[in-house]
């Protein structure tokens, strides 16, 4: 190997190890502080590794609320949107990637103008469909405003896009349907475009704060992150019980994300194509 | 393949069978209400007739509580473009957004490309990268706003180490709005990384062999391959940036509360205080139209400008 | 596919399961929700003086569901007026009694007081006056104060040993706070920043949820220099004149000698990190602070006597009726059950909490408990003089922001305290020009 080459990848690992130390950083210290206890906490300069791991903070965050039902109500609601938005989301980017029809790019548009209305102005019409639906405090009210979105269609629309049609020309003509060959053909051919907003989704359920707070009254029905409100009042942060919920929320999805990484990055994209 | 919303003609394969392909396109309006009906039924409900009461609510006054809602025409954009906080407010959203944007797009292609290729410990690295994208918004600004603390930070101790004097990252107009900037940066960049990751497998590999044949460089692969078979990638996340950039709001309302003296106060932050706290939704609703005019220009501007760029057909 | 369909049935089981668990004990007795926001600390107390009301009214379940105090609850209140799903009781804020009232979500209090299973007039003029003018709008009772809060003086008895001040007598005039705030704000490593800080001067972004609590802290101040909020008329608001100059200017001169700006806005942490010397607070913190501090000698002091006179603010959490309830009665039960000074005496020994009314004072056990905790007995001789920023029945909460705004001018500013006031008194005026008073 030439020095210059070896060199130039030395330097690439370095600037990308240490980007990654400085974005996961905040994380670190996170975690670092929901093991101190609060004496610890307020020293300065700041200690770096806890003097003893403090797990009390963790026992005490979880004794305060029963983070057990909110952990199953937030699973139960991010897992059926996630499922039920992708379902959703390939249907309509497909018909928008690959159809042809009267009003698809004024209907894009206006998808598109969707988004860039903020949440704030239109929750409380929103909560009166869902009470004339009478889905108040249900998961219904948690999970069916979440089963489309304008960003995953967007999204997929996009990946849909970058596939060429090679491939579903051939399924036509052997007699494949429309929707066969999404199934069968553009789904596969965008799993890491899929995963990708998989994971999208089921982070956004499962961090949503305030359509949780509107929707919800009962303790049974509450989310994790409502739970955690319970931490940081108006007037004061309990820093120590924060923390530690927050890290405990935090460490599914990551879990999540680390396992099925090898599905939105070594997916099988286009491998048919090479030639 | 088109970045941006493509034209609608298709590409025209000659081996195709014409008469096949007729037929084909006859029924392609019905196969697209069968595609579209689920998300539209959802979405037309759930979203789209709240985002057109909120135009409704737009040119009345409400406070929400009562069941009377007036009608006063124009009053409620009147009002806000002749109101001088609507223009500060509205300048510091620009500078948060054009500051952020570009950064963390240019960030994210930078590590999503790196990453891409060999190196060592990759998964580790894309989970670390990933992980602010994960905490959530509230439990993030927490964190930040412990770390930027002028008496307990560690922002302030670490610069201290390399012999920087301590920064007011919260009493300071300029400063505050750098530590915004700086917690938006690292919230976002993990998010586009990973959708250019994505981007990235459907690079095929002939493209780069090819250019290696011509003897092309790494810089210029990167520029004439790379970037522009991104281009819907990089359209997605441009737009989503935009628009999140433009409505950000969270991390406003947990880190510097729109202070010191509204200097980071945002947009979104704006309207939510005239709809929470000054019980004003109709303003509140006029101020969100305004944004989504903001928005809405910048997004044609930028199809427009993907457009032109130049395609590549597979 | 396969795998899909199987997560699908999964997901369904878990609805099915988890759907049913939220439908048990119901039983025959009344239930009437109650919405409130204690904080997690609290939480115990509160679930004691829950089961000795069910204990006592064996028929009316009371079901209380918390909701995150600030914006989260106005945004819970009006969703549910809106909707027709309000609670049967909630705590509401003062800031927003206005919208409420025309609204008519709330019912007059009257509506119970004055019927069968009212309350006499003396027991009415036991509670503290204060209390009463933050519980109504228009001079009608709309809910009424289930505790009561102050402000009072935390500070560290060491910091105050240290610089040779004796720690019994924590300062008692403006001039003495001055004073010791310097004496008592070092720089320990001699880098050129305060590492300890005399006093703390509470400066929050206006614009923020902080903004409230700032001014809320700043009223103390006012009155002490014998300046008042708003005419009796209501027309016109007094916060600019001499006396409110010389409070601004009391914050800003402190604010700045200790150059505040530079320093966390997060007090009691910094106090308990012996940070901060002494620190406005309220009796909310001491459950906290009990635990927290135990290794601090610290205390509660008045707060000093201002130019005019002894001053500090009232506050608490006030109790509406919904009239979307179809329980009223047994929310009233609940209601005027809550305020009895025996339920006022268990009630502030386990939350810590001050009673809202004076008649609690004579119970034996209960001057036993003050004698024992100095700190609560502190707060609780402070009701005494204890003021209410009201009534402010028109646009308060534009001029929460105008006086935030103001405030934030002159210290984290370069804005002369009279400039600063004036613009805000200004503002206000004109809006207080609009009404249509009837």
């Amino acid at each position: 190997m030439k020095p210059l080459k070896s060199l130039k990848i030395v330097s690439i690992h370095i600037f990308i190890y240490a980007g990654a130390l400085l974005t996961v950083a905040p994380f670190l210290w996170m975690v670092l502080t929901s093991l101190k206890g609060l004496g610890e906490i307020l020293a300065y300069p700041p200690t770096f590794l806890p003097e003893t791991f403090h797990f009390g903070n963790y026992v005490e965050a979880f004794r305060t609320a029963s983070f057990g039902r909110y952990y199953l109500n937030t699973f139960i609601v991010a897992v059926s949107c996630t499922l039920g938005q992708l379902m959703t989301c390939s249907m309509a980017a497909f018909a928008f990637a690959r159809l042809r029809f009267w009003g698809r790019d004024a209907l894009f548009l206006l998808f598109l103008g969707t988004m860039m209305i903020p949440g704030q102005v239109t929750m409380i019409p929103t909560f009166i469909i869902l009470y004339w639906l009478g889905w108040i405090d249900t998961y219904w009210a948690l999970v069916v405003p979440g089963l489309a979105s304008a960003f995953g269609t967007f999204l997929l629309r996009q990946f849909f896009l970058t596939i060429p049609r090679e491939l579903e020309d051939a399924a036509y003509i052997d007699g494949c349907s429309r929707f066969g060959v999404l199934w069968r053909i553009i789904l596969p051919l965008s799993r890491p475009a899929l995963a990708t907003l998989a994971i999208f989704i089921f982070m956004y359920f499962f961090n949503d704060f305030l359509w949780p707070l509107i929707v919800v009254n009962s303790e049974e029905m509450r989310t994790v992150q409502l739970g955690l409100a319970v931490f940081r009042d108006r007037y004061l942060t309990q820093w120590d019980l924060l923390m530690a919920g927050s890290v405990t929320a935090t460490l599914p999805i990551l879990l999540v994300f680390f396992v099925a990484q090898k599905y939105f990055i070594k997916g099988i994209t286009l491998s048919g194509l090479k030639d | 393949m088109q970045s941006g919303i493509p034209p609608t003609k298709m590409d025209t394969s000659k081996q195709r069978n014409r008469r096949q392909k007729i037929r084909f396109y006859r029924r392609e309006g019905m196969s697209a209400i069968f595609f579209l009906s689920p998300t539209m039924l959802v979405f037309s409900v759930f979203i789209l007739f709240p985002v057109l009461f909120s135009f409704y609510l737009s040119f009345h006054s409400w406070n929400m509580f009562s069941s009377e809602r007036t009608f006063v025409g124009l009053e409620n954009y009147h009002h806000m473009i002749t109101n001088p906080e609507f223009w500060q407010v509205l300048k510091n959203t620009a500078i948060y957004t054009f500051a952020t944007v570009p950064l963390s797009i240019a960030l994210a292609l930078a590590v999503a490309f790196f990453l891409n290729k060999k190196i060592i410990g990759k998964k580790l690295l894309r989970t670390a990268y990933f992980t602010p994208v994960i905490v959530s918004a509230v439990a993030a600004a927490v964190i930040w706003r412990w770390i930027y603390d002028p008496s307990f930070g560690l922002l302030n101790y670490a610069l201290g180490l390399i012999g920087i004097a301590p920064i007011n990252w919260i009493n300071d107009a300029t400063a505050a709005m750098a530590a915004l900037i700086i917690m938006g940066v690292w919230k976002s960049l993990g998010f586009n990384m990973v959708l250019y990751l994505a981007g990235l497998q459907g690079i095929p590999e002939h493209y780069y062999e090819a250019a290696d044949i011509d003897g092309a460089g790494g810089w210029l692969k990167f520029w004439r391959i790379t970037v522009p078979l991104l281009g819907p990638t990089t359209f997605f996340i441009t737009v989503m940036s935009v628009i999140t950039s433009f409505q950000v709001f969270d991390i406003v309302y947990v880190l510097t509360h729109g202070g010191p003296m509204g200097a980071t106060k945002v947009l979104v932050f704006y309207l939510y205080e005239h709809a929470f706290k000054f019980f004003n939704m109709g303003y509140a609703s006029a101020a969100a139209y305004v944004l989504f005019a903001i928005i809405f220009i910048f997004t044609l501007l930028q199809i427009r400008y993907g457009r032109s760029k130049v395609h590549y057909t597979v | 596919m396969k795998r899909t369909v199987v997560l699908m049935m999964m997901l369904l089981l878990l609805w099915q399961s988890a759907c049913q668990k939220g439908e048990q004990d119901r039983g025959s007795r009344t239930t009437v929700v109650f919405w409130h926001s204690f904080v997690s600390s609290t939480i115990p107390a509160f679930n004691k003086l829950l089961q000795r009301f069910e204990d006592e009214h064996p028929d009316i379940h009371i079901k209380a569901q918390y909701i995150p105090s600030g914006d989260a609850l106005i945004q819970k209140l009006i969703t549910a007026i809106q909707s027709n799903t309000a609670p049967d009781i909630s705590w509401i804020h003062a800031d927003y009694l206005e919208d409420l009232v025309t609204a008519d979500a709330i019912y007059k209090m009257d509506a119970f007081i004055q019927g069968e299973n009212g309350l006499s007039e003396e027991e009415m003029s036991d509670i503290y006056p204060s209390l009463k003018q933050l519980s109504s709008w228009r001079g009608t009772l709309y809910s009424l104060p289930m505790e009561a809060t102050n402000l009072g003086l935390l500070y560290n008895k060491d910091h105050f040993r240290q610089a040779k001040l004796d720690p019994e007598k924590p300062p008692a005039t403006w001039q003495e706070l001055k004073d010791y705030a310097l004496k008592l704000t070092l720089d320990k490593d001699e880098d050129g920043t305060f590492d300890q800080l005399g006093f703390f001067v509470p400066i929050y972004p206006a614009s923020g949820p902080l903004n409230g609590w700032m001014v809320w802290q700043w009223f103390p101040y006012l009155w002490q220099a014998g300046g008042h909020v708003i005419n009796p008329e209501q027309t016109r608001v007094l916060y600019n004149e001499p006396p409110g100059v010389k409070a601004l200017t009391l914050w800003r001169d402190i604010y700045k000698a200790l150059n505040l700006k530079t320093f966390t806005t997060d007090y009691d942490i910094a106090f308990a990190a012996g940070r901060v010397s002494m620190a406005m607070d309220g009796p909310w913190n001491l459950p906290r602070f009990n635990k927290m501090l135990k290794n601090m000698d610290w205390a509660i002091a008045p707060l000093p006597q201002g130019p005019e006179m002894k001053a500090t603010v009232a506050g608490g959490e006030y109790l509406a009726i919904f009239k979307q309830t179809e329980v009223p009665d047994a929310a009233w039960t609940f209601v005027k059950w809550v305020i009895q000074p025996e339920i006022q005496a268990f009630w502030s020994i386990e939350s810590g909490y001050l009673p809202i009314r004076s008649k609690v004072l004579e119970i034996p056990a209960y001057v036993t408990y003050l004698d024992e905790n100095p700190n609560l007995k502190t707060y609780v001789l402070q009701l005494e003089h204890s003021k209410a920023p009201r009534p402010f029945d028109y646009y308060n909460m534009e001029n929460t922001r105008a006086m935030a705004q103001a405030i934030e001018k002159a210290t984290l500013g370069d804005v002369d305290p009279k400039a600063a006031l004036d613009e805000a008194a200004v503002k206000i005026n004109k809006l207080l020009k609009t009404v249509e008073r009837n």
